[in-house]
């Protein structure tokens, strides 16, 4: 396929921003918000929540939900659970409308035209929708699927992200927020990197809150193991100002996520013994990561969550990849004291234990 | 003395200090009132004390002592008498088997608190609005002393007075000239004190801030960026080393630098040099550069035993020796000047850059003051502690000579093992004995005393004191102890934890970098000779005087000093590890041992047993 996938479901991500976030979610429009400030980001395409609801319209799936749901009173783990197989098993028989797929099966060949390579593997990531997308990450409502390939298993992975809808933890999530209507999701499916070393950074340290440095945690293999706590990893702190390693931790890394070997998603393996105790970044790495973090904090205007994959193929900078961003919401509050710092000399004050107690007048 | 008394707190009561075997009657050259007294003891047992390694490394010798009432009355007088610290007066000492522990006076009492933030707002406040124009006066003063310590005789005793005293009556008899002269010595060193802590409680104190400001809104920060973004470029303190630096490069130059050979005495490269023409020349290079900036000393300088590279020169040959070697190897030596300005700059813009917009102002006002302070923080040292310190003892020295010539002891350097009070008695009776011809007895009475005075030093010397002493704080509030000792809650508490020893050793963080090598303990002056090419560099503090002979060791180890010790900041210029402040380096590390400095983490690991 030549000219360029069309379709009312999809957007290719560079099109997206963050005003696109009602329709495709948070992550989805913040991919796109970084490929518009040049940050590499794998390229790919996303689904707004127009083809999450079609495919619940088409095979009725809102009412079985709908029905599901009713009877459930908030905090009751058993019903919960129940409502949520009775959803799942409904919605992974139903097919996708055929729009949806005729437009999700355009796009990937599109995508696969551009990478040069048939049925190219991709991940598949829900991307939540609403004002509280980001607490929405932790309450289940995220799905990701790791090299997948092929349109019938990237309509799968879709599906399952969509499906993670309605897991017990998401319902119970909504349930406490009194939320009555019909939710909504987005999805991504973007070029899988084929990792060598992935892992998470944080534009800060999240622990003390020091704006000047850049905290990475890095691992072999795909990021799975890193996000997912499977591993310690590599423990990095980096002066963003003069890009000295303040702290350097090597990790166990004992496992790590790799291709599948009949190359349908991702397995974890071990990692092999003298292989764990190498660190997993060299010195242009970690360079090319931290000026990625500089960029993204610049782009956003505030401190970022990034995560980040490093290719086999290829050498920094180039090989170096952001796959999501979001906002670091917990910096501990005392780097932002409520009160501004006097003036010099008062501070000088303190220090003898004169702070300024009296004013001028009064003395 | 009570020795059955149980440790107090995470500390050894003073009181129950042993004292090591055969040092008996080791007080009976200190003050009354500078060791713990029963009399004084419900208050002393239960205050914390800690060892002042960082300017007492090594038991004191009598005379010394005045090295520590002198300061002492100083540092009180400002920080508590006229600057009025609101929660902080001055330092007691006591002074336990030759070592010195000190402890800070508190204030407590929340008006008296407040009283004193008045004074002290106002006159720490005139201080900083004037600084440079009071710094200028300051060197001032400090110029008209040091020439007054030069111009200063020691008369000797005649057999007959000259004409001028009989004929003239221009000029007083020796006996007065001779006691006058002594009682002006022990002035001028007063005043010098007076003049050391005019301005440095106020200047650490502003640098304090800054640290304390950065580190609040960026915890990470490292030490040694801090101290970068503040320390001077065109440092008074550098300018000896750099004077080397050049000889270093003429010798070469003009083909002389064959007689810098490693192992050799400043003599031995001295007669060879004037063997030619080159080398003769060269020699009234050095000449040139002797006066001001062979005024540093070979030590902190509170100790008679810290000659100035005048008198002892075998801290700038070695340093030569190291640095022709550099330079035939081909190393740059210079310190790179635009690049340490350059990168003063990037920080400090880097670092204001990540601040919010209320902080920036604050911010940049403080490190503009603590620029502006700076050069008096590391100036003073070479003034007051090298050059004034070295041609003061050597003052002294000249009292020693005129005792010796008249048997009250054998050798002038034996003046160091009488105190102040007894020199000033054996001064009297001299010359009262002199004026009457009568037959004095200190020949007799002083010999004996100097004798054993200085086998106690040599006892005193093996003992290893403990850091502490007392009670443990739960925190350490006093603003000085934190800000020039470096001793810290933390600092305290570690010490307290490793009380059983173990094989790391804790300190703060003062140069980045990782090294593994062979540790060469140096416990006075004399020892820094020894230090070869390679060396892990271990002592209880560094002294910026030292600084030369940093381009021959990989990494240094204190046992006291905190983040603005000037010997930190050089090591970070010499891209040298340090660990500072172990609080017990040179008592748990042996010369001859391999050791790890981990300079970023601020850990000191013991890798073996050593020999």
């Amino acid at each position: 396929m030549s000219a360029a996938a069309g379709g009312p479901h999809g957007r290719a991500l560079h099109g997206l921003r963050r005003s696109d976030a009602p329709a495709f979610g948070g992550k989805s429009t913040g991919l796109g918000e970084l490929l518009s400030a040049q940050i590499p980001v794998p390229p790919g395409f996303a689904l707004s929540t127009t083809a999450f609801a079609a495919f619940m319209r088409a095979s009725d799936l809102d009412h079985v939900a709908d029905e599901a749901l009713a009877p459930v009173l908030t905090g009751d783990v058993e019903a919960t659970r129940e409502a949520s197989r009775e959803i799942a098993a409904a919605m992974s028989s139903a097919p996708l409308p055929g729009d949806v797929r005729d437009e999700l099966a355009a796009r990937y060949d599109e995508l696969a035209a551009s990478a040069g390579v048939q049925s190219p593997p991709v991940a598949v990531r829900s991307s939540a929708v609403g004002e509280d997308s980001e607490d929405a990450t932790f309450a289940g409502q995220q799905e990701t699927r790791l090299w997948v390939r092929g349109v019938e298993d990237v309509c799968a992975a879709v599906r399952d992200c969509w499906t993670s809808l309605f897991s017990p933890t998401a319902i119970s999530y909504r349930a406490r927020l009194g939320e009555r209507s019909r939710p909504a999701m987005g999805a991504i499916i973007q070029l899988m990197v084929d990792a060598a070393v992935s892992g998470v950074m944080f534009t800060c340290n999240p622990v003390s809150g020091d704006p000047s440095m850049v905290a990475i945690n890095a691992s072999w293999g795909l990021g799975l193991a890193v996000v997912g706590g499977e591993v310690t990893p590599d423990d990095y702190l980096v002066s963003k100002v003069t890009g000295e390693i303040v702290r350097e931790q090597l990790g166990g890394k004992h496992v790590q996520y790799v291709p599948s070997v009949d190359g349908h998603g991702a397995e974890l393996v071990e990692v092999p013994v003298p292989r764990r105790e190498l660190a997993c970044l060299d010195a242009e790495m970690l360079a090319a990561l931290i000026d990625l973090g500089r960029r993204v904090e610049r782009h956003f205007g505030s401190h970022q969550d990034i995560e980040w994959a490093i290719a086999r193929a290829g050498v920094p900078p180039e090989n170096v990849f952001v796959v999501q961003s979001r906002p670091v919401t917990t910096v501990p509050r005392r780097v932002k004291p409520t009160e501004p710092p006097p003036s010099a000399l008062a501070l000088v004050m303190g220090t003898f234990g004169a702070a300024q107690t009296r004013t001028e007048e009064e003395r | 003395m009570s020795t059955t008394d149980p440790a107090l707190g995470a500390f050894p009561s003073p009181y129950s200090v042993p004292t090591p075997a055969g040092c008996e009657g080791w007080e009976e050259g200190y003050p009354y009132y500078a060791v713990f007294d029963e009399r004084r003891r419900e208050t002393d047992e239960n205050r914390f004390w800690f060892w002042n390694s960082m300017h007492f490394p090594v038991p004191m010798p009598a005379f010394d002592v005045i090295c520590i009432d002198s300061p002492y009355q100083a540092v009180g007088s400002w920080q508590n008498r006229v600057f009025a610290v609101p929660p902080a007066m001055g330092i007691d000492y006591r002074i336990v088997n030759g070592y010195v522990y000190i402890s800070g006076n508190p204030v407590t009492d929340p008006e008296k608190i407040a009283e004193r933030a008045g004074f002290f707002q106002a006159r720490a406040g005139h201080y900083y609005e004037h600084w440079t124009e009071l710094y200028g006066k300051w060197r001032a003063k400090m110029d008209a002393l040091i020439a007054e310590l030069g111009e200063l005789q020691v008369p000797h005793l005649p057999e007959y007075e000259p004409d001028e005293v009989a004929l003239a009556d221009d000029r007083n008899t020796a006996f007065y000239e001779v006691l006058d002269a002594y009682g002006r010595c022990l002035r001028l060193l007063d005043l010098m004190w007076q003049h050391h802590f005019e301005f440095l409680l106020l200047g650490y104190g502003a640098y304090a801030t800054f640290v304390e400001l950065c580190k609040s809104h960026l915890p990470d920060i490292p030490d040694q960026h801090i101290a970068q973004m503040v320390a001077g470029i065109d440092v008074l303190l550098f300018k000896p080393d750099a004077e080397l630096r050049r000889l270093a490069r003429l010798a070469i130059e003009t083909g002389v630098d064959g007689a810098f050979a490693e192992g050799r005495t400043p003599q031995e490269i001295d007669t060879e040099l004037a063997r030619s023409e080159a080398g003769r020349s060269w020699l009234a290079e050095l000449e040139e550069v002797k006066d001001p900036w062979f005024n540093m000393a070979t030590g902190d300088g509170l100790y008679h035993y810290y000659r100035s590279w005048l008198d002892d020169p075998s801290i700038p040959y070695a340093a030569l020796i190291g640095h022709i070697g550099a330079l035939r190897a081909g190393q740059k030596i210079d310190r790179p000047t635009e690049e340490i300005v350059r990168e003063r700059e990037r920080l400090a813009e880097g670092y204001g850059a990540l601040l919010d917009e209320a902080t920036r102002g604050p911010w940049n006002d403080l490190l503009a003051l603590s620029r502006t302070v700076f050069p008096y923080v590391e100036e003073h040292k070479f003034f007051c502690d090298y050059w004034f310190l070295t041609r003061w003892w050597n003052k002294v020295r000249e009292f020693g000579a005129l005792l010796a010539v008249h048997g009250f002891i054998e050798d002038g350097e034996d003046i160091f093992q009488l105190s102040r009070h007894e020199v000033a008695v054996a001064l009297d009776e001299l010359v009262l004995t002199w004026a009457t011809g009568g037959r004095p007895l200190g020949p007799h009475h002083w010999p004996g005393i100097v004798a054993r005075r200085r086998e106690l030093l040599e006892r005193l010397a093996a003992w290893t004191p403990p850091p502490a002493l007392g009670i443990a704080p739960e925190a350490v509030t006093d603003p000085m102890t934190i800000m020039l000792w470096g001793v810290t809650t933390e600092r305290v508490q570690d010490w307290a934890r490793h009380r059983d020893g173990g094989n790391e050793l804790n300190g703060a963080a003062a140069s980045p970098g990782v090294v593994e090598g062979v540790a060469r303990v140096v416990r006075s002056v004399t020892e820094i000779a020894d230090v070869r090419d390679g060396e892990i560099l271990v002592c209880g503090s560094t002294s910026p005087a030292w600084a030369p002979i940093f381009s021959k060791i990989t990494a240094t180890v204190t046992d006291v000093g905190g983040v603005m010790s000037h010997a930190a900041i050089v090591c970070r210029e010499y891209g040298l590890p340090a660990v500072v402040g172990t609080g017990r380096a040179t008592s748990e590390i042996r010369t001859g041992q391999t050791i790890r400095v981990d300079g970023s983490g601020g850990v000191v690991t013991l890798l073996d047993s050593g020999r």
